[in-house]
């Protein structure tokens, strides 16, 4: 077997980044240690935001992403229940709201519709919150997908031009030639030659490194999620609190006031409605390894601090939890970039909590980097020598 | 009663007709199932259902029910409300 690119990981990077590939004419093999999903992609909530993005590039290629997903919601013959329902972020104290209206501004300067909202604003369109939040921040253009609906309707597209998928084929191996080239990828299953590999592993992407020697700095950040049954309408959209994104922020030091165990645990309040009308209601972020094992006492912090801001949950019962691992890179920016030490071998993968978010993008930033095309925006910060700078300066 | 007719997953409401076409078309494992179809994810957490759901995808794709549990029950092993797992009331439901 042969083909001119080998994608690792079918997680919804390797998908977009097989679609992609596959579009521009390549011969590309999907290689995937599990199912379809099966890793962080089918463990993680569902929307694509610019309203938790640093102004400027973040933000903008948050803002293509989208685009890109409106364009193919309409492409793909499979339906990855896309909306954009907007999403709302909540401010628990006057100060809060100040740093909101701050960061609002700037991104409407920049072109992006953020509309603030005071108290009474926010439970108009909001009604079921907590009465004594001071506002928030409102943006329409924030969207929501099904994750693993979209890496099936990317795969089953990509088929149409020619794609192979090895599903239950786990990459052990990766021989390399003269100059170190890349040659054969060798699975549990067998020996697959190829030129070209993109590592879109994603908290796995460091194992791939290894195989080639390099080391690749992504760690498993954990998050779990609360599902609830099927109920009335609790919201209309993403809410979250802003607490979220300062924590996120590392340059802002802000504290909230919340309990120990919520404090400790790193919990911020998040829920999503879902197309099947269950909510998903989070979220955390812990270093706890590759364990993906629900937690009580997270379940609790995750329940005690949910109820804080839609106190109508109490009587809403959860009928499952599960946790995933977000793909983490210390600088918080993914790694979409050729490897120069091992010629042939490029990387797409560290997108942390902004994985489904960025995957359309990505996928076609890689297939440009490929094919020697400008890439859609200047990625010189998400190359990988960049770790290798860091050390050296 | 015809496949179409038959439920398999009370839920959800999926039918046996619905998975063994799933099955068929996509060549897949019971988590797959679960996740195009939505059989399984339901409030029951997939005890009425997921047996059958094993069992047709097994007859189907000729491949062993795997001993690693293939539709997981995750927990809380029952549904239990929001003021039970957060740990009584708040007071600021005015
Ligand atoms: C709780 C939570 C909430 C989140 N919410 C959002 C959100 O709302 N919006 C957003 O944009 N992002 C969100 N994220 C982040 C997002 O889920 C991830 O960034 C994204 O799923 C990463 O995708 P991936 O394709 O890189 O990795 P994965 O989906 O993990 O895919 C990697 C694949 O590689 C395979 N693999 C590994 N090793 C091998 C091998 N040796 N051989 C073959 N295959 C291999 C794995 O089986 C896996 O399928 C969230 C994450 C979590 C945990
Ligand atoms: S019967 Fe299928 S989830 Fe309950």
């Amino acid at each position: 077997m042969n083909f001119d690119i080998i994608v690792i990981g079918a997680g919804i990077i390797g998908c977009s980044t097989a679609y992609y590939l596959s579009k521009a004419g390549y011969k590309v093999g999907l290689v995937e240690k599990g199912d379809i999903a099966s890793g962080t992609s089918s463990r993680c909530d569902a929307v694509a935001l610019i309203s938790d993005k640093k102004p400027g590039i973040d933000t903008d290629i948050g803002y293509k992403s989208i685009q890109m997903y409106k364009e193919l919601a309409k492409e793909l013959s499979f339906d990855f229940q896309f909306s954009s329902r907007g999403s709302l972020y909540v401010c628990e104290t006057e100060q809060e709201l100040e740093i909101a209206i701050g960061y609002a501004a700037q991104q409407r300067s920049d072109g992006y519709r953020m509309q603030i909202v005071d108290q009474k604003e926010l439970l108009e369109i909001e009604p079921k919150l907590a009465k004594d939040l001071m506002g928030g921040i409102w943006t329409e253009v924030d969207s929501t997908m099904n994750p693993y609906l979209v890496c099936y309707a990317f795969i089953e597209e990509a088929k149409k031009y020619g794609l192979k998928l090895f599903t239950n084929h786990e990459v052990r191996e990766i021989d390399r030639g003269v100059h170190g080239r890349i040659e054969k990828v060798i699975t549990d299953k067998g020996i697959i030659r190829t030129e070209r590999i993109v590592n879109c592993a994603g908290v796995w992407a460091s194992q791939i490194g290894d195989m080639v020697g390099i080391d690749i700095p992504i760690r498993p950040r954990k998050g779990m999620i609360l599902v609830t049954e099927k109920t009335d309408r609790i919201v209309n959209q993403k809410v979250h609190e802003f607490g979220y994104m300062l924590s996120k922020f590392e340059d802002i030091n802000y504290k909230r006031n919340v309990s120990k165990l919520v404090e400790n645990h790193n919990i911020a309040f998040t829920i999503e409605p879902t197309d099947a009308d269950n909510y998903l209601v989070g979220g955390h972020r812990a270093f706890n390894g590759y364990d993906i094992r629900s937690e009580n006492q997270v379940i609790r912090g995750i329940a005690e601090r949910a109820m804080r801001f839609l106190p109508v949950l109490k009587d809403v019962s959860c009928i499952r939890t599960y946790a995933g691992i977000r793909p983490w890179v210390i600088d918080h920016l993914p790694i979409v970039s050729e490897v120069e030490e091992v010629p042939g071998f490029y990387i797409a993968s560290g997108h942390e909590g902004d994985g489904i978010s960025m995957a359309p993008i990505t996928g076609k930033m890689i297939t440009q980097l490929i094919s020697g095309e400008k890439t859609d925006f200047d990625i010189s910060r998400l190359r990988f020598s960049r770790y290798k700078e860091a050390i050296i300066s | 009663m015809t496949a179409e007719k038959t439920i398999v997953c009370r839920c959800e409401e999926v039918t046996l007709g619905t998975i063994q076409d799933t099955v068929q078309t996509y060549c897949c494992s019971s988590r797959e199932v679960k996740l195009r179809t939505r059989a399984g994810m339901g409030y029951c957490g997939g005890r009425t259902c997921r047996h059958v759901i094993d069992r047709v995808v097994a007859e189907i794709t000729k491949e062993p029910i795997k001993d690693e549990v293939q539709l997981s029950y995750r927990s809380p092993i029952r549904p239990a409300t929001f003021a039970v797992l957060g740990g009584g009331k708040h007071d600021n439901e005015s």
